[in-house]
């Protein structure tokens, strides 16, 4: 493995880092060389950069130092990356929201809670004064990407990629019980019926449908949203869950899982991993999944080819909104770097940068022209995904505790009515009243 | 001379105490202090912290499932404890006797110890997953069962235990198994040979051999080892977290995991740390009885 | 499973014909206790077979339903994947870098601190032992935040020394504790007046005579901070969380994916395996010492 990028180019880092390995025979020596090996301070021409990962390792690594050399031709300006790998990121934002250290621009996600909970010291930090450095937002990205990097009427950096949650199932098994793609709710419960297997005992061999990825509280989202709901009024102040929509939702939900028997009553148990289940066969359509996964499948596993599509997110009792949420670049509070950070993201916001970012790892992207090319047409499975982001709507909502309240746990608002609601068949009229109650009682936290 | 001695003992405690109260006894004090104010990350900014007394340790406490909650912890950590003392005396006293092969057997015992715990939970999720669980596969061809097992979500309770309960349990118990075998072999090793040679004469079987010799000697690192084990258990926290979250329905939930999610999922280090002030006051309850088995042996 | 069952076996000839008139009681009670400990050698080793095994296989195949006890196809690809996927060598490197230092380091400081508490009477002695072993109590979840924020104003996030400060921290108390109960029973009072006798200063007579005949406790008290160092991922994902200083239990993390579970299972399992032989092969080599060592420190009074 070779070094990493900036321990290669950053000469005084390579020094330390030969004296370390001289000294790592004695203990007490090793000590005193790896306090010389902190991070370099940034220097007015060298801005930090963190992001996730995303698709293939390796090739997320290639396509930012191909990027970051790029950018550094041009202007002249260093960038440095490190990756945050995904099972640290939430505490590793939420440290950073607190004052933890942070780098001067990052590939980040909610920033409605993480700027809420940074207020004006951390966190994420608004870009509106550099804002006409892109006149034509509106008409270059798709509206709901838009809504994931404005908060409080600031303007806080560039959407790159695009979560959005289309239905994907098993044509083989499709095929095989004589089934045409899902389109409305009134298919999904057909097909399911018609692919759940259980042998003589009653074990499930195969479930027909699992709501939505491992994550129990964003399963709900897009059928309250399809029955017609919303969970807040516009300005998120105002709780708005004891409604016909949510009854619709609920029951509908329910009545999957207990009496046309076809999802899991495990599926808001931790160890629930719907990806897994599918690609072994033994849930045959998931109704709401991450963009991730179609590319992970095509790549990770080559045995399924040809077994597998998506479809557009199912018709409801009143739309097709589609779960949907935005990562976006941005600046972080506490850079002295303001101006180069910018500039990195007006760079990585041009077409071209956009294209090779979608190209890399296979997400989509939120700008149009990015899904207008020919990567995003060859495949049947990537024209689904650019179709249904015309009914995308973001997941986040404006307050900074919604990921507190869908949180996939126990105590989690919208996770207990859930529970109640679905699992353990409660009475809708009873239980949707106090649900509203607490989930107000939630948001007026941050009043 | 006297002066001198004192500076010695002094020079070569301090390293060790300044370690003791930066990394330990500071953090304690600010986690506690944390958990007499208002403290929620949504609030913070424009609220401050005010001191609120004891109102984060009441609204814990009126929480039913925190109830539940310490109830669990206490359970969990009983019966993890005595199980994985019980099966460290087996395996101790089947590992003290000299038979070919031995190291090669203790060392499988002590694998459990080089699998991270992470990585532990992680495995034994797959392999006790409802529907995808070999061993159930394994269990009905066998004919021993007609449906599967719900090892972490069969929601039917038996007063406190339950299925999911019992499992996590099994998993904490093969996490902590080599420590526990390698201190009590440690202690085997300290009772003198002839005891036994003496009590083979006397015509002892195995069993009284244990009873009347093994166990009463062995008494003083039991007790040691309990403490630990229990003040340990009491704040464990990875394997339920990663394994159930503390689901089904909160029966394999433990105030670690309580703690953990108030701060960290609901934003409210508050009522979170005034949890773990509950598992402090726990464990302190313990620990008395350590501290003064400790401190009679102070000195010559 | 042969194996262990011959081995096993022989413990029960061997043993069986030593004792004399009791053998028949004492051949049922062996017999009951070797089928109870292979039934639990195998809850023992089942998921460590089930991660080897899976590293040998196909994410695919893995999956498969039913399961496959036996993998269908051996492939090593899974561990050119790991190495290939995260720079596993290096997180390997800095793990055995920073828990031995740290176990080192705790080791060291955990001797002098428990030599003299356990020989010498001092004003604030029991102070001091009192607020070692309370450390012992607090529950780690408790310490995130201001221990954070310690090694942060110390400038050593992401420095081998920021982790290698935390993990020294938290095993010495138990250190102590343990290296304490060493020094008072095994290790007797009149070797190091006698060679205070002979002129040697405190220190040096703790150096030259104590150390060297405590030797095996020493190495016991160390295999426990390296292990404990060696397994630990809280801490090492608060302190450490960035590219190249990353240790291997943070760097299994990077398997993670977006939309969580794990991508490339085959190569995380065989991560997993390369992540627990270092400290295997530390432990072989080691382990006679464990025992002895530990013989008279485990705290009897």
């Amino acid at each position: 493995m070779p070094c990493n990028t900036h321990t290669c180019r950053d000469g005084a880092a390579r020094r330390h880092f030969k004296h370390l390995g001289l000294a790592t025979g004695v203990s007490a020596v090793a000590i005193v060389a790896a306090a010389t090996f902190s991070p370099v301070p940034a220097q007015a021409q060298k801005i930090e950069f963190w992001t996730q990962h995303y698709g293939d390792l390796i090739a997320w690594r290639e396509v930012i130092a191909g990027l970051v050399e790029d950018f550094e031709a041009e202007s002249g300006i260093e960038v440095q990356h490190e990756i945050v790998n995904w099972s640290q990121a939430f505490n590793t934002w939420l440290t950073v929201a607190q004052g933890g250290a942070a780098p001067d621009c990052a590939d980040m996600f909610w920033l409605h809670s993480f700027s809420g909970i940074g207020g004006e010291e951390f966190g994420p930090r608004p870009i509106t004064e550099f804002r006409d450095r892109w006149p034509n937002l509106e008409d270059e990205f798709f509206t709901g990407s838009l809504q994931d990097v404005n908060w409080e009427g600031e303007f806080y950096g560039i959407p790159w990629r695009v979560d959005i949650r289309p239905i994907l199932y098993r044509t083989d098994l499709f095929a095989e019980a004589g089934l045409a793609a899902p389109d409305t709710w009134e298919d999904l419960v057909t097909a399911s019926k018609a692919l759940t297997k259980r042998d003589g005992n009653g074990n499930v061999e195969r479930w027909g449908y699992s709501f939505g990825p491992g994550n129990a509280g964003q399963a709900l989202v897009p059928y309250y949203w399809q029955a017609g709901g919303d969970f807040m009024t516009e300005d998120g102040s105002t709780a708005t869950i004891d409604n016909e929509a949510m009854r619709t939702a609920l029951s509908w939900m329910r009545d999957m899982v207990h009496e046309h028997k076809v999802v899991t009553p495990e599926f808001m148990e931790k160890g629930h991993e719907p990806f897994d289940e599918f690609v072994a066969g033994t849930v045959a359509m998931i109704g709401s999944v991450p963009v991730a996964w179609p590319a992970r499948i095509a790549r990770e596993f080559p045995e399924l080819e040809g077994k597998w599509a998506l479809a557009i997110a199912p018709q409801g009792p009143e739309d097709r909104d589609t779960y949907s949420g935005a990562g976006y670049f941005g600046v972080l509070r506490g850079s002295e770097n303001v101006e180069a950070c910018v500039q990195w993201l007006e760079f990585l916001s041009r077409d071209d940068s956009m294209q090779r970012l979608s190209e890399g790892t296979g997400n989509v992207n939120p700008k149009r022209a990015v899904m207008a090319t020919d990567f995003w047409g060859d495949t049947e499975w990537k024209q689904t995904l650019t179709a249904t982001l015309e009914n995308g709507r973001t997941s986040q909502h404006p307050s900074p505790v919604w990921n507190a309240l869908i949180a996939p746990q126990p105590g989690a608002v919208i996770y207990d009515m859930m529970y109640s609601g679905i699992v353990e068949q409660e009475d809708l009229e009873e239980l949707l009243p106090a649900a509203e109650k607490n989930m107000q009682a939630e948001m007026d936290r941050a009043n | 001379m006297k002066r001198q001695q004192r500076i010695f003992c002094y020079l070569m405690v301090a390293p060790a105490l300044l370690f003791t109260i930066v990394l330990g006894i500071y953090p304690m004090l600010a986690s506690l202090q944390m958990s007499f104010l208002e403290f929620d990350l949504i609030r913070v900014r424009e609220h401050g912290t005010p001191f609120v007394g004891l109102r984060n340790y009441i609204t814990v406490m009126q929480d039913e499932r925190f109830v539940q909650t310490v109830i669990n912890t206490v359970l969990f950590t009983a019966i993890a404890v005595s199980t994985v003392v019980a099966m460290g005396l087996l395996f101790s006293q089947l590992l003290s006797a000299n038979f070919r092969g031995r190291t090669f057997v203790r060392m499988l015992v002590c694998v459990p110890w080089f699998v991270p715990p992470v990585v532990a939970a992680a495995i034994w999720m797959w392999l006790l997953n409802t529907d995808r669980s070999p061993i159930n596969f394994l269990l009905r061809e066998w004919g021993w069962i007609d449906t599967n097992i719900k090892f972490l979500t069969d929601k039917n309770t038996w007063g406190p235990f339950s299925i999911p309960m019992l499992s996590v349990a099994a998993v904490r118990v093969w996490n902590g198994l080599p420590f526990v075998v390698i201190f009590l072999l440690a202690g085997l090793q300290s009772i003198p040979r002839d005891l036994y040679e003496a009590a083979e004469v006397d015509g002892a079987t195995l069993l009284q051999k244990f009873r009347y010799i093994t166990l009463p000697l062995l008494r003083p690192v039991l007790v040691v080892l309990l403490i630990l084990l229990t003040m340990t258990g009491l704040g464990h926290f990875e394997i339920n977290f990663i394994m159930t979250g503390g689901g089904p329905q909160n029966l394999t939930n433990i105030m670690a995991v309580y703690s953990y999610n108030e701060a960290f999922t609901f934003f409210r280090f508050d009522t979170g740390s005034a949890a773990s002030g509950l598992i402090l006051i726990l464990t302190g309850i313990i620990c008395v009885f350590y501290i003064r088995s400790q401190a009679k042996a102070v000195g010559p | 499973m042969t194996g262990i069952a011959d081995t096993l076996s022989t413990f029960v000839g061997g043993r069986a014909r030593e004792s004399g008139p009791s053998s028949k009681a004492d051949m049922m009670t062996k017999a009951v206790v070797i089928v109870v400990a292979g039934l639990l050698l195998i809850y023992i080793l089942l998921p460590v077979f089930w991660m080897l095994k899976s590293s040998f296989q196909t994410s695919f195949d893995i999956r498969q339903m039913p399961p496959q006890w036996i993998p269908s196809s051996f492939t090593l690809s899974a561990y050119n994947d790991a190495g290939v996927l995260i720079p596993i060598w290096r997180y390997l490197f800095n793990s055995t870098l920073v828990s031995l230092v740290a176990s080192v380091v705790a080791t060291a400081m955990a001797a002098t601190a428990a030599y003299v508490l356990s020989r010498f009477r001092f004003p604030g002695a029991t102070t001091i032992l009192t607020l070692i072993l309370v450390t012992q109590l607090i529950p780690p979840i408790t310490r995130v935040f201001p221990i954070y924020s310690i090694i942060q104003d110390l400038h050593l996030l992401n420095t081998y020394t920021g982790v290698i400060i935390a993990y020294v921290g938290f095993s010495l108390p138990f250190a102590v504790l343990l290296l304490r109960g060493y020094f008072q029973s095994s290790c007797p009072p009149e070797l190091a007046e006698a060679a205070m006798v002979d002129g040697c200063g405190y220190f040096s007579a703790f150096w030259r005579v104590v150390l060297p005949v405590s030797a095996p406790g020493i190495a016991a008290v160390g295999i426990f901070t390296f292990l404990n160092a060696w397994n630990d991922f809280l801490w090492a994902s608060l302190l450490v969380s960035s590219g190249e200083m990353k240790t291997i239990q943070v760097g299994i993390g990077d398997f993670a994916s977006e939309g969580g579970g794990i991508t490339y299972v085959n190569a995380f399992m065989a991560a997993c395996v390369l992540a627990t032989v270092p400290a295997l092969i530390m432990f072989i080599f080691m382990q006679r010492w464990l025992v002895s060592g530990l013989t008279a420190g485990s705290v009897k009074n």
